[in-house]
Order: C-alpha cells, then structure tokens, then sequence
C-alpha cells in the first residue's frame, strides 16, 4: 500500500478534457465515450458530486445528439442502460444516477409535451390553480394536463387520456426539447453553489462561531459571501486523513503549493478567496477536538457528498461524529448541498455506504510494519440520518429534512427511481 | 544572570493565539526550557531531565510523569544536605518548590503529579526532628519506594486484572489513544486466553494508538487501527461490545478528563448503547470540578499540528507557512472533559463504581 505511493501518478484525464473530448467526438465513437467515463469513474479520476454530474450530462447529451431513434422507447432504453453501467461502476457517486434520472425524466415530459392535450373538462380557474399547485420549484415549467405523473389531475379529469402511440411524434423537436434541457441542468449545476450562497447572510450572524469540516467549495463560498457583509470565527475540523491537504493548502491559500492546481481545476476556485483573506479569523483544530469546541460553536454548517430519498447524508467520514456532538451541545446542523445531490434512493440501496479509503493514508512510512500486525481501516463517508440535520439549504431554498422527498418527488419519476430491468 | 533572549527566537503574536484560550498557560514556556533559555540554577539535573523528557513527550502518560517524578525527587533528596541552622522538615520543601515549578512550566503538572506532590510534602513535613538528615532521607526515599509500589504498581495491576476479567470471549472492545493501564489489561485478558478483538482509535498529532496498535498486534491480540473520522463507522458497523478509555484525571463530579477526543468515543458508545468503562488509578482523582474542555486545559505548541514530508509521503506541507497567513489560527490541546453521563463504570483499585463516587473515593484514598 505505502509503496504504491511512491510511485508518481501519470496526470490522470480530469474533468476538464473529459468534456472536450465529448463535444469533439464523432457519432460512432459515442460508445466509446460511456467506457472511458465508466473507467474514470471506476478509477476515481473524476470524483465528487459536482464533477461526476457535470461528465454524465455532458455524456448523455452527446448520447441524445448521436443517436438516432425510431422510436422514443429506444432512447430511454438506451440511457437506462447507459445510467445502470455508470451508477454500477462506482456506486457512491449518486449523483451520476441523479442527473441521468433527470434526463429520463425530461425525455418523458418532452414526449407527454408533444402529444395534443386533452380538453379540459373543468373550468379555467380551477385548472389554473391546480397547475399552480403542482408546478415545482425549479422553475421548471407546470405540469401539463394529463401527465401521468399528476395523480391529483388524472383522479379529477373526467375524460382520461387515451394512450398515444408515441412514434409518432417527431423525434426532431423532441431532441432538441432533450438537448435544450440537459443544457439548463449543465447551467444548474455551476449556478448552485452561487444560488446557494445568496442566502448565507440569513443564516449568519455577526460575531458568530461556526463550525464545520473538510472541503466543501459549497461551504466555501456561502463562508466567503457571508463574510462579504459580516465578521465571524469559523472553525474547520480538518478530516484527517483524506481530506487534511486540501484543508490545509486552500487555508494557505497558496496557489503554487504542490496540488493546487488540480483543487483549483476541480473547484473553479481562486485562491485569492480564502477566508481568512475575507477577513474571518479561520481556527484549524485536529478532528479530536470537535467537541471540546463545540460547547462554544453557535451553527454547524456541513457540505455533503449526497443526500438520500429520506434526508440522510452520505457525507464525509466524520460528519455523523459531530452531527452527534452538536445535537448533544443542543447546536442547530446546517446542510448546505445542491438540489442535484438529493437522490431518489435511501440509504438502504447505496451499495457499501462506508467506502474504505487507502489505508496506507491513515499510517505513516515509519509505521509500515503496523500493517503486518493489524488491521488498518480507513473509512471516505459517514451515513448521517435526518434526524441529526436541522436545517437543508439547497439551489432552491431553505427546508426542513421532512420535506426533502417532495423535491424528489418534483425532481424524479417514479418509473425511473430503479434503473434496474 | 539569566540569558538574553536570542533575537532570532520568535514565539507567536497575539493574533496567532485562539482567544478562547488565552487564559491558558502559552507555549512559549515549553519552547524556552527546550532552547536552553531557562536559567537552571538550584535545579537538580534529573529534574532537568525529566522536564525535557515531558517536553518531547517521551515521558508522556500521568502515571509515567508521576513516577519519574518521584523518582526525580527522590535524587534531589539523596543530594540534599540541610544547611546549618535550619530542619530539614521545614527546609527541604524550600528546596523542592523551583524543582516543582520547572517540571510546572515543561508541562503543567498531571492531576496525579500534583497529588503526589502533596503527599510527598506532608511526609518531608512529618520528618521527626530528633533523627539524623541521613536517617531522614532514608525514611523519605523509603516511603517514596513504598509509595510508587502501592499507587501505582500495585493499583495498576489489581486495575488490569479485574478489567481483564470483564472481558469475555467474542468481545469488540474499542479503546482511544493509548492508556497504560487499558494496555495491561488487554494484554492480560489475552494471557489468560481470552478471544477477542480491539479497535484502536487514534487522532492527530500524536498519533499515541499507534504503539498500543503495535504492542496489541504483536502479542497476538485480533487488532485493528483507525483514526477518528472512521469512528462512526467502528461504533455502527463492528459490533462493539465494550469501549476501555484511560483517564488524565477523574474529576469530582464525575466527569472524566482525558486525552482529547475521548469524549467523541465516549458519546458514540453512548448512542449505540455500548458500556463505557474507565480505568483510572485513585491517585488520578481529584475534587477539582469542570463542565467544559476550555475553562481548564493544556496547550500544546501549534507547531505540532504542520505535517513534515517526513511524516507523509506524499505530504503538501500546506500548513508550513501557517504563521505567515494572517487570521489563520491553529489549535493543539491536549485534552477533552466527557460528561459523567457517558460513563458507566470506572474500574480503580478500590472496586468497580459509578462516576458519583469519584469524590468518595477521592477522600478514601488521601484520607481526608
């Protein structure tokens, strides 16, 4: 395991040319392009929530481009399958099944948005109202009159849509709805973490003590918009030991030290942002020290790798330790995490919640010999139930964990909440 | 005369410093004795020693700091003569008290250390006056003997055997750090043939589980290491069936003062409803009281919390230039306070007992 790490890593395709490769390719090489993604994320070269989301929409738009269909059953097939070989390549990435849920899901809506609708058989007012009702916060537009997913619509309507045959419709203008429509999720998740962040200032007050953990650029920037307006203390566990150097290299906030430039390319952030340059005073405490603090921490306020169908968190190693330590001290828990980190699934169905990181990390080269007379275990995420979280705040707003499935419920089709079969 | 200051020497300024923690002894002490900055006059070597010694944490654990340090004192006394005109009862704790402050400002004395030190001024106290300095000194060291095999020897084994035989075969026992008495009593569990395993969790900077990880795995015992972020994950996922934490001190009302980040295991095992019990020597147990972790604490240099290429192979080093980074502040204490709540049994040489009879036992054993 140590000496593994002696040897340097050849610079690994990231994110970045991963999505210049895809615009570039040609329709036969498409194929092609859903191996290599299921290799990089099989070999953890594109890692996180943000960035495996950004490479699934940018693969599955080129699937959508490049494929041609008959038929409108061919291409959900076809990315069904494309979305059970991604999310079965590296499991904890849920965002990956997220994003490709999504696209189902807009696929359907364009279908159901082609067909003629129905005549309504109730007066404009209530047809309104109940649209309104329904519409999501998302800005994405109301549901349309007979869509199957609106129960409440297909109990009051008293003529119910007679099943259309669907290869009909033009798959040409259904396409382009498709594309236009992966482009506004591609635009959601780099608009997130700003959308995010406006609220900060309703969350944090002055002279305030706020904990929180690891790196989360999430968390970041709500800090660094906050503190635009406001002087407070943050104090950040440092999440040894996975995530200590980038802690310690972005507090430094020295561009030049050895792995910044492949933070910088993850993150899209400068370093001239750091906190303590925003005028915060930043205390860095070993993760021991979690609850000797936090009789004095007034919010903590944590990023997530993800978040399940009930609320729960798949979050970082040690963010259910000190969910713990501040429901004991009575210190509200806030989530901060964009809407493309809730998934449909529950806990239950996340394939070894507890990834065991390289254990190698956890001793040091000295210490070689430790691992021939234990065992070293390394845990990368904690699964942190909803009842530890106060408070979410996602792109969409601020809520309480209870109301987290009716966003998966405006976010998801239950028909696509499996992508198994 | 005392040495000037070496301009070159640079300790933190005050934006550098936690203000939570300002009340608390700073480091500059620390970094004074080991440069050599500290004049040293009427100080006996083996305390000079000693204090280097605690500075590197090569003499770290409070039963380990109290035994050198009686054994310290000891020399002091053998090398003590009573000036003429003076009784060595009265004179002899003249002689001890800059010895009692240089150890002070290596580290800030251990809860044991201090009782121990009052025991030991009460005896110089009680030295009858119609007997020989020699004669005196040799009942002093004596009693010092006496005192270590009792106190520490004797209680640390009736401690390891009787936590020995709560183990039982297929026990999970996690444990935080390292303790010398949960050490014993994991190894002679494991010499009396008992099977079980033993999660060792550890933290930064110092990394302490890692020797007790090593003693374990070597004798044979079923170990296994992590640090405190997987803690989650020990406490829900490995069927642990007993956590053993050391103490620093027992506090008298029940609360436990121990390395940092013991608290942390101790709330876990409280959630999963696994018991946890403490072993503790009665010399460790104090009346002094504390709810919180920064009231009363012990600060170590910040400098401990950098990581050397050295230390990690593929190291950034980000933090090497952290004093040069304005509003950025690092914090190294070294120890927590776990509520009473958390604690099911404290295991001391007197018998197994909840935390409420800390003060008990407290009175019991120094007999007030």
């Amino acid at each position: 395991m140590v000496t593994q790490r002696a040897v340097p890593v050849g610079g690994p395709p990231s994110l970045d040319s991963f999505v210049k490769s895809i615009t570039k390719i040609e329709a036969s090489q498409v194929p092609g392009m859903v191996d290599h993604l299921i290799s990089l994320l099989k070999r953890r070269q594109i890692r996180g929530s943000r960035n495996t989301a950004v490479a699934t929409a940018n693969l599955l738009m080129r699937v959508v481009s490049a494929t041609k269909w008959s038929h409108v059953d061919a291409i959900i097939s076809k990315i069904r399958e494309i979305g059970r070989r991604l999310t079965r390549a590296q499991p904890r990435e849920l965002a990956v099944g997220n994003i490709v849920r999504r696209v189902l899901g807009l696929i359907r809506e364009e279908v159901e948005n082609d067909s003629p609708p129905p005549s309504a058989s109730l007066p404009a007012g209530t047809t309104l109202s109940l649209q309104s009702a329904h519409s999501t916060q998302g800005g994405v537009p109301a549901a349309p009159l007979g869509q199957p997913s609106t129960s409440m619509f297909s109990l009051l309507s008293q003529n119910p849509t007679p099943q259309k045959d669907k290869s009909s419709h033009s798959s040409k203008n259904i396409k382009a709805g498709i594309m236009e429509g992966i482009r506004e999720i591609l635009d959601e998740l780099s608009t997130a973490d700003d959308l995010i962040a406006a609220s900060a200032l309703e969350h944090i007050h002055s002279n305030e003590i706020i904990l929180t953990m690891g790196y989360s650029v999430t968390v970041q920037r709500f800090l660094l918009r906050a503190a635009q307006k406001r002087s407070f203390t943050v104090i950040i566990a440092e999440g040894y030991p996975n995530d200590q150097d980038k802690v310690h290299q972005v507090l430094s906030g020295d561009p030049d030290s050895p792995g910044n430039s492949q933070i910088a390319e993850d993150s899209h952030l400068t370093f001239q942002q750091t906190l303590t340059r925003a005028g915060l005073i930043v205390i860095l405490i070993p993760d021991s020290a979690v609850y000797a603090m936090m009789s004095r921490v007034n919010k903590v306020i944590l990023g997530t790798h993800a978040v399940t169908a009930n609320g729960g968190l798949v979050a970082a190693a040690g963010a259910a330790v000190i969910s713990k330590a501040a429901k004991e001290h009575r210190t509200p828990v806030v989530v901060v995490a964009g809407a493309y980190k809730l998934s449909p699934v529950h806990p239950f169905d996340v394939e070894g919640i507890s990834e065991h990181g390289d254990p190698g990390k956890a001793v040091r080269w000295e210490d070689a010999d430790m691992v021939e007379s234990c065992d070293v275990v390394n845990t990368l995420f904690d699964y942190v139930p909803p009842n530890m979280v106060d408070l979410y705040i996602t792109n969409l707003g601020g809520h309480a964990p209870s109301y987290l499935y009716r966003i998966v419920a405006d976010h998801y089709r239950p028909e696509d909440v499996s992508l198994d079969g | 005369a005392s040495k000037t200051v070496d301009p070159a020497f640079h300790h933190l300024d005050s934006t550098k410093e936690v203000a939570l923690f300002k009340h608390l002894e700073d480091t500059k002490k620390k970094r004074e004795i080991s440069d050599g900055l500290v004049p040293t006059e009427g100080i006996h070597p083996s305390v000079i020693a000693l204090g280097l010694k605690m500075i590197t944490y090569d003499i770290c654990g409070s039963v380990a700091r109290l035994v050198a340090t009686l054994l310290a004192f000891k020399q002091v006394i053998l090398d003590y003569t009573t000036p003429p005109g003076a009784s060595l009862n009265r004179d002899l704790n003249h002689h001890l008290s800059p010895q009692i402050q240089y150890l002070n400002a290596a580290r800030p004395n251990a809860t044991a250390v201090r009782n121990a030190i009052r025991w030991l001024k009460v005896e110089i106290s009680s030295s009858p006056i119609d007997i020989t300095d020699s004669e005196a000194k040799a009942r002093l060291t004596d009693r010092i003997d006496a005192f270590i095999q009792e106190k520490v020897m004797a209680a640390g084994r009736v401690i390891a055997e009787s936590a020995a035989e709560k183990i039982r075969d297929g026990d999970v026992i996690v444990t935080y750090a390292k303790s010398a008495v949960v050490q014993a009593a994991l190894l002679e569990a494991h010499k009396r043939g008992k099977k079980f395993k033993v999660c060792v969790i550890d933290s930064r900077p110092r990394f302490e589980g890692r020797n007790l990880a090593r003693t374990l795995g070597t004798a044979g015992i079923d170990t296994q290491y992590s640090l405190i972020t997987s803690l989650n994950y020990i406490m829900t996922n490995m069927n642990v069936t007993k956590v053993f934490l050391g103490a620093h001190a027992m506090l008298g009302n029940g609360y436990l003062y121990s390395r940092v980040g013991t608290a942390m295991v101790a709330m876990m095992a409280k959630d999963t409803e696994v018991p946890v019990i403490v072993l503790s020597e009665s010399i460790k147990f104090t009346d002094r009281v504390q709810l919180d972790s920064i009231v009363q604490n012990e600060r170590a240099p910040e400098s401990e919390l950098v990581i050397s290429a050295e230390e990690e192979g593929d190291a950034s080093g980000g933090l090497r230039e952290w004093e040069k980074v304005k509003n950025l502040q690092l914090l190294n204490i070294l120890y927590d306070v776990t509520p009473a709540s958390y604690i099911n049994t404290i295991i001391t040489e007197y018998g197994s007992l909840p935390p409420s009879s800390v003060p008990v036992v407290h009175r019991l054993s120094t007999g007030t």
